[in-house]
């Protein structure tokens, strides 16, 4: 029978079909696409990757087709390179389809050897057998994969990508049940129908596994605490496949761990916060333009400091241009009403020259919702970040002044301050792995260039800082490990790795390693 | 005034993301003659054009539909006609072949395709028509053999062979692609808003069109005059690109449907009528 032939048969055909290629015969790819369109149902095996000028064009098709289709065609010459996968498992190795957009991360470029997306607890323990196995396939944990410090994508190494398990329950009294694949945007959508809302950090595109293991510093966080002080209980698979839940009740060890060092320890697969009430917010976006960076960064500073703890704005500029500075601030006040909002936000406005501003009254959700969807193809990031992170202590004139030089070194693309204080600062040191309680700043710096950025960094921040928010550290120096968790935590963490992952399985996110 | 006589065509160009196939399903049923889509694979958000352009042809009944258009260098021509041929044949003659020598080299260069200047571009699509022609050609049994600067086909077989005469639409606005146009395309495919006097550009860039057609023994009337039209479209405007220019095939950018049914169901019967009209 002919390709069209078969073609015709199979467009009414329960199914399955497959494809051959045969010599000035159709183009078996553009029948496959064909079919799928016209038989929702169909599942159509083709007798190879889609002809085309290089493997990046194939796999733009294939995942084209994913999206347009959903995964019903395969490829019959992509034998798995592996013969002890997991059955159950969905899967994708390279030619697989899908892959492609599942390669690479919001933040980095990657090309694992294979991903493994679990959509149930007893599946993820079956894929950390899989990591076990194979300790040969550097291992990287996923869930919204806008991973920074966590490597969430690798080159030729094991991704365990949770990203399917994003349910989103309300359990009552404030409670939400939350996987670790949904979105703060999800999250924020849902809790808006209860007027509830749960801070988080300032893009709602980033998912809740990595932020609500590590920290998660957002607009509510003065008012609310941490994400993780909101966190009052989580699921996780341990390295050696046992499902524990963790709590102020049971695992005390693991709920205090979790709280900012989480990807240590296992993956988690359910997390349950308390929400706070919140309706209506102000939202600020302002750009201001300086010939001072240094005076506007310090009156910044003032105005901050002395901000009540509804009130949130982050700071945000760039290599000046032509001796100017643009600023961006952008921020939040928990109230609804016009003139507590500009009362608080009216001394950010006038830290330097006004150029812009917008200011509106909005829903908690909508704030975060202004985050773009992934789209049909997934996240494109491409090569490494450049990323650098430090706890203030304290805005100093000196800060301020290194600060300006930093810009002007052009090693920094992207230089950002989130407030900080407020509730953050309740919660005692000792009560997470977070330790750093009581910085007045989480300063951020994006560069693109390891070494450039490094050596500016190193000479001109690093002495005014009291440790760093790991989410935002890309350093892989073994001192960076002092900096995220200070002397008596890390003791700690060192002890419960010992306990919980002797074989330091989980390592791609600042892995707690023994002092060599 | 120049006007080659052909019947006159409609259509939308859309964006190739999510909302694609349904525009394309909106413009079947509203009765436009075209749907075309962009390529850029190299651009994250959009889908694989060939992709989306089969399974829009498969889940529309009339309309025609082409890359518009498609990047040469990232589609080689041996795939291409056989790509083309079998889609024209699954549809039934609804396929139409728009082609470019390939801009953004970086992003060709990203996706894994040859970086070429604009001259090798110019260079590759004049060795990538005549094969395309020669693979859907099935009236001899002669294997397929090209050695040439920038594809090497070596005894190809030929076929399948097309379910009509697709037409090869090039988008071109130099004066050499201009050329390769009026000798080997078999329609013309620019956008009005990169012409550098706007309609007026037309008249001169016909000429040069024709005068390489007639260069090369073809009639100028054997390359359609179509025009992708990004800022909107009022049937006075069209009826004039129709008659002055002799434009016959109108591409509206858009990604909206009720902007695709309004081209289907007012403006095009009133630039048929005023063309027609004029015509007599
Ligand atoms: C645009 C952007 C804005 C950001 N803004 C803020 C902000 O305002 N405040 C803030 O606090 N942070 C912020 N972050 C940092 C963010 O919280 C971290 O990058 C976080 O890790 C992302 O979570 P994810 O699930 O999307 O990442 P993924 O890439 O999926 O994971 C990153 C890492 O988290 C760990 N991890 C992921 N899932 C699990 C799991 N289920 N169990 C255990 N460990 C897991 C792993 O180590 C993994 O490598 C921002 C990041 C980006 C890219």
């Amino acid at each position: 029978m002919s390709t069209e032939q078969k073609v015709r048969e199979a467009e009414t055909a329960p199914g399955p079909v497959v494809l051959t290629d045969e010599d000035g015969g159709l183009d078996p790819w553009t029948a496959a696409v064909w079919l799928a369109a016209r038989n929702d149902n169909l599942r159509i095996t083709l007798p190879g990757a889609p002809a085309a000028v290089s493997s990046d064009m194939a796999d733009k098709a294939m995942d084209t087709l994913t999206a347009l289709a959903g995964p019903r065609v395969s490829t019959g010459d992509n034998p798995s390179r592996f013969d002890d996968l997991p059955a159950s498992l969905v899967k994708f190795e390279p030619g697989d389809p899908g892959y492609r957009g599942r390669s690479s991360t919001y933040m980095r470029g990657g090309r694992p050897a294979l991903i493994l997306r679990p959509r149930t607890p007893d599946e993820v323990a079956e894929a950390l057998a899989f990591a076990r196995r194979h300790p040969e396939l550097q291992l990287g944990l996923r869930s919204g994969g806008h991973g920074i410090s966590g490597r969430s994508t690798n080159n030729g190494g094991l991704i365990i990508d949770v990203g399917a398990m994003n349910d989103i329950e309300m359990l009552g009294n404030g409670l939400v049940r939350v996987g670790p694949g949904a979105t703060w945007k999800q999250v924020a959508a849902f809790l808006d129908k209860y007027d509830l809302a749960l801070g988080s950090g300032d893009y709602g595109g980033v998912g809740v596994g990595g932020l609500a293991t590590a920290g998660g510093i957002g607009f509510l966080s003065r008012e609310q605490g941490l994400t993780i002080d909101r966190l009052r209980a989580v699921e996780l698979v341990l390295a050696d496949g046992t499902q524990v839940r963790a709590s102020a009740e049971e695992n005390q060890d693991l709920f205090w761990a979790v709280r900012g060092a989480g990807a240590n320890f296992g993956v988690a697969t359910a997390f349950e916060f308390e929400a706070e009430e919140v309706t209506e917010v102000g939202w600020a976006q302002f750009v201001l333009v300086s010939h001072d960076v240094a005076e506007s960064l310090k009156a910044y500073g003032d105005v901050a400091r002395e901000a009540p703890r509804d009130t949130t704005v982050f700071w945000l500029t760039g290599p000046p241009r032509q001796g100017q500075s643009v600023i961006q601030m952008y921020g939040m006040v928990d109230s609804g009403d016009a003139d507590t909002i500009i009362e608080r936000l009216t001394p950010f406005a006038t830290t330097a020259l006004l150029a812009q501003q917008q200011v509106v009254v909005a829903r908690y959700a909508d704030v975060m919702a202004q985050a773009g969807d992934v789209g049909p193809e997934g996240h494109h990031g491409r090569g490494e970040p450049v990323a650098r992170s430090g706890f203030l202590p304290e805005l100093t004139d000196a800060f301020a002044r290194d600060v300006a030089e930093l810009l002007r070194s052009g090693q920094v693309f992207f230089f950002q301050l989130r407030h900080m204080g407020g509730a953050i600062a309740d919660v005692p040191a000792h009560a997470t792995a977070l330790a750093h309680r009581t910085p007045e700043f989480s300063v951020t710096a994006i560069g693109a260039d390891r070494r450039g950025m490094d050596e500016v960094w190193d000479r001109l921040m690093a002495k005014h800082f009291d440790g760093l928010y790991l989410s935002f550290e890309t350093d892989q120096r073994p001192e960076r490990l002092h900096d995220a968790f200070p002397a008596a935590t890390l003791a700690r963490l060192r002890e419960l790795k010992r306990r919980y992952d002797p074989t330091t399985l989980f390592r791609d996110n600042f892995a707690i390693v023994e002092e060599s | 005034m120049t006007d080659y006589g052909h019947d006159l065509m409609f259509g939308t160009f859309v964006t190739p993301n999510a909302g694609a196939v349904d525009l394309a399903v909106t413009a079947d049923r509203a009765g436009l003659d075209l749907v075309t889509f962009q390529d850029h694979p190299y651009q994250p958000a959009f889908l694989d054009t060939w992709t989306l352009m089969a399974y829009a042809a498969a889940r529309t009944e009339r309309i025609r539909i082409s890359g518009n258009v498609l990047n040469l260098p990232l589609r080689p021509p041996a795939v291409l006609a056989r790509a083309a041929a079998s889609l024209d044949v699954l549809s039934g003659g609804r396929i139409e072949l728009g082609l470019g020598a390939g801009a953004f080299p970086d992003g060709v260069a990203a996706m894994g395709g040859r970086k070429l200047t604009p001259a090798q571009g110019i260079a590759a699509l004049s060795e990538a028509i005549p094969i395309i022609r020669d693979l859907w050609n099935t009236g001899t049994r002669e294997r397929v053999d090209h050695r040439g600067e920038f594809y090497q086909v070596s005894g190809a077989k030929r076929g399948p062979a097309p379910a009509h005469d697709i037409g090869i639409w090039i988008g071109a606005y130099k004066p050499k692609m201009l050329a390769l146009t009026g000798r080997l395309g078999d329609g013309w495919l620019p956008s009005l808003s990169y012409l550098p006097n706007g309609a007026a550009s037309l008249t001169d860039l016909n000429a040069r069109i024709d005068e390489a057609a007639t260069d090369a023994g073809r009639e100028p009337s054997s390359v359609r005059r179509l025009l992708n039209l990004m800022d909107g479209a009022e049937p006075e405007q069209l009826a004039d690109l129709a008659l002055t220019y002799g434009i016959s095939g109108f591409i509206l950018a858009t990604d909206d449907a009720a902007t695709t049914e309004r081209l289907a169901a007012e403006i095009a019967p009133a630039v048929r009528d005023l063309v027609k009209r004029e015509r007599g």
